[in-house]
């Protein structure tokens, strides 16, 4: 560690400090801005009309909801997932990548956590779920999924916010020391509580922040799981299988892993932090994706061996999923999150930037089909003519579902601007092991 | 003595040369100290006698009363206060109890461990007399700090100052106490 140890971050501080960013962030926070309005709009329509405005009706009763909360939900778990294996693994990766891949987490179960409140209905009553001493003394019914998953989105915002907030401090002293305007060293001053950085805080500091990214790791792992046992407990054939929480934790796991590649890609092209993000960082997302990939392959491969070794309504339900009206979603999904990233298994592709955005989209849009396939696919065969009818999304799910992307796009873009993207205390704390190795 | 003093501070460019200094203060029968460093330094904070092995003692004792509560009120208000038959499965169906137990465990640990970290810190604390030495600001950047702090039985104020001189520091300076 020497002199230049202010030049080893100062690009990455530089970033929130700058009172000028350009138009293109403007420009893309007012596009994601409008779909945010669009999604506000949305939200009250169908607080105001109803459930109604849907296209989901019997047996359809699961469409855009279900479907784009448990992309959503994927993302974040997945993205979850990958930031604790690196610091489990005390791996290089983790000071490049850690921080964003928890604030997509955090972003995703945002916006994941909006579906299942309005698909209730009655949102506003969406408190009902937790055990309180109610005026009829009825308490939830806890053998329920649906209440595990209260448990499970509730935890998972609260856990992961706090643990990133935690892992921000130190970052958000060295902002505070940094800034030259009153106003800006004082919003950061107050965010940084304080930080020192005496050494016996940051014992402290790295014991519990360790301890607790380790914790989020059987949390994702149970949470993937009862986004799969709302499927299994129900007695839709195509979904009551033993292999559905298997089926929704790898495909998580590669839908988070494509994202974090999308958006590392995005921020070291938009922000130049080559230098953060290394070649060596980017190939082994690559790889990683790729192999989350060839995973997520097996899958579909078990898939249809399980559906050949089941028999009657499952089978049926299974293969009418991949054969049936609905077919294009399958297959859809197989090409984008299977076929498409085995270009990764070219050096150049995976450096590249195109390529990594290409990829990292195709993931996350085979898996939202997938996501797709299996919510409504397996409904299809129904006895009573009455009910002979398909479903497809209306106007205001769409809009619902682009809504939430803009929600999305706008907090990265806000996280961005106002706070560092790669931790600058973890950068320097390697660069001081490299130096004295 | 005009001023209360908080402690007398000096002011090193590299880890390695803090760590020497802590280790001569530590030589010379000073016990009072802290450093200050930009990043975790954790053969320092050992140096220094950190014990940080309460943290996972958080974790655990929060994460089974957070289980405990979580499953016995799940028992509690579906088997006792307003037992629900749903299909003649068991009042007491532990299995469907296990994965909300688990999660909440969970929140409570990773809750208590994040929030007990700030209590022992004692932070938030924005005013803090080590801010008022010139420089300090860089302490979040690439220099490093040892203080040797008032309340140290050995303390002398122009004998640390000589002291810490010797150590080649870029500074020495004295922390004045807040008030």
């Amino acid at each position: 560690m020497s002199g230049d140890a202010k030049a080893v971050t100062s690009q990455v501080a530089d970033v929130p400090l700058s009172p000028h960013f350009g138009w293109a962030w403007w420009l893309s926070l007012l596009t994601a801005g409008g779909l945010v309005g669009l999604l506000g709009y949305t939200l009250i329509s169908v607080s105001i009309i109803g459930v109604g405005v849907w296209g989901v009706n019997i047996p359809y009763v699961w469409g855009f909801d279900l479907i784009n909360y448990a992309w959503w939900i994927g993302i974040a778990n997945g993205a979850s997932l990958f930031a604790a294996i690196l610091v489990l693994r005390r791996h290089d990766l983790r000071t490049a990548v850690n921080r964003f891949a928890e604030g997509i987490a955090l972003f995703a179960v945002i916006c994941a956590g909006i579906f299942p409140i309005f698909h209730l209905g009655r949102p506003w009553l969406f408190y009902w779920t937790f055990p309180y001493p109610a005026t009829f003394q009825v308490w939830p019914q806890f053998r329920s999924t649906l209440t595990w998953d209260f448990w499970a989105i509730s935890t998972h915002v609260i856990v992961t916010s706090l643990l990133w907030y935690v892992g921000l401090i130190p970052d958000l002293a060295t902002l505070r020391d940094r800034a030259r305007r009153p106003m800006v060293q004082g919003i950061y001053g107050v965010f940084a509580l304080g930080w020192r950085g005496s050494v016996r805080h940051w014992a402290y500091h790295q014991r519990a922040y360790r301890l607790v990214a380790i914790l989020v790791m059987p949390l994702i792992l149970i949470m993937q799981s009862t986004v799969a046992f709302e499927f299994a407990v129900t007695l839709v054939p195509d979904w009551h299988e033993t292999r559905q929480p298997l089926h929704f934790v790898v495909t998580g796991l590669a839908q988070g892993l494509s994202i974090v590649l999308l958006v590392a890609v995005l921020l070291r092209w938009g922000l130049r932090l080559g230098r953060y993000i290394d070649e060596g960082d980017i190939d082994l997302l690559g790889k990683l994706v790729l192999a989350s990939a060839l995973v997520a392959g097996y899958l579909y491969i078990d898939e249809i061996a399980a559906a050949l070794l089941s028999g009657g309504l499952t089978q049926e339900a299974t293969f009418t999923r991949m054969t049936g009206e609905y077919a294009g979603l399958y297959w859809t999904a197989i090409v984008y999150s299977v076929v498409i990233p085995q270009l990764f298994w070219l050096r150049s592709a995976r450096l590249s930037t195109l390529g990594g955005v290409f990829v990292g989209a195709s993931i996350g849009i085979g898996i939202w089909f997938d996501r797709f396939s299996i919510i409504v696919g397996g409904l299809q065969t129904e006895y009573l003519p009455s009910i002979e009818r398909n479903y497809s999304p209306t106007l205001p799910e769409t809009g619902l579902f682009l809504g939430t992307i803009g929600l999305f796009a706008a907090l990265l873009l806000l996280f961005v601007r106002i706070l560092p993207v790669v931790s600058m205390f973890e950068t320097r704390h390697d660069e001081h092991e490299e130096k004295s190795s | 003595m005009t001023q209360p003093i908080y402690g007398i501070m000096a002011e090193f460019k590299t880890p390695e040369a803090l760590m020497e200094a802590v280790r001569a203060a530590k030589r010379a029968g000073y016990t009072r100290l802290d450093a200050f460093s930009p990043f975790p330094l954790s053969d320092l904070a050992t140096e220094l006698g950190v014990r940080t092995s309460v943290i996972p003692w958080i974790a655990a004792v929060a994460g089974l009363v957070g289980a405990v509560i979580q499953y016995g009120s799940q028992y509690w208000m579906n088997a006792v206060d307003y037992p629900l038959n749903v299909g003649g499965r068991p009042l007491h169906s532990w299995p469907a109890f296990i994965p909300a137990s688990m999660i909440v465990a969970i929140l409570w640990a990773g809750a208590a461990t994040l929030i007990g970290l700030l209590v022992i810190l004692r932070l938030p604390r924005l005013n803090h007399p080590v801010f008022a030495v010139p420089g300090f600001e860089r302490a979040s950047e690439d220099r490093f700090f040892v203080c040797i702090l008032q309340d140290d039985p050995k303390f002398d104020s122009e004998a640390i100052r000589d002291f810490l001189g010797t150590l080649s520091p870029l500074a020495v300076r004295e922390v004045p106490a807040c008030e």
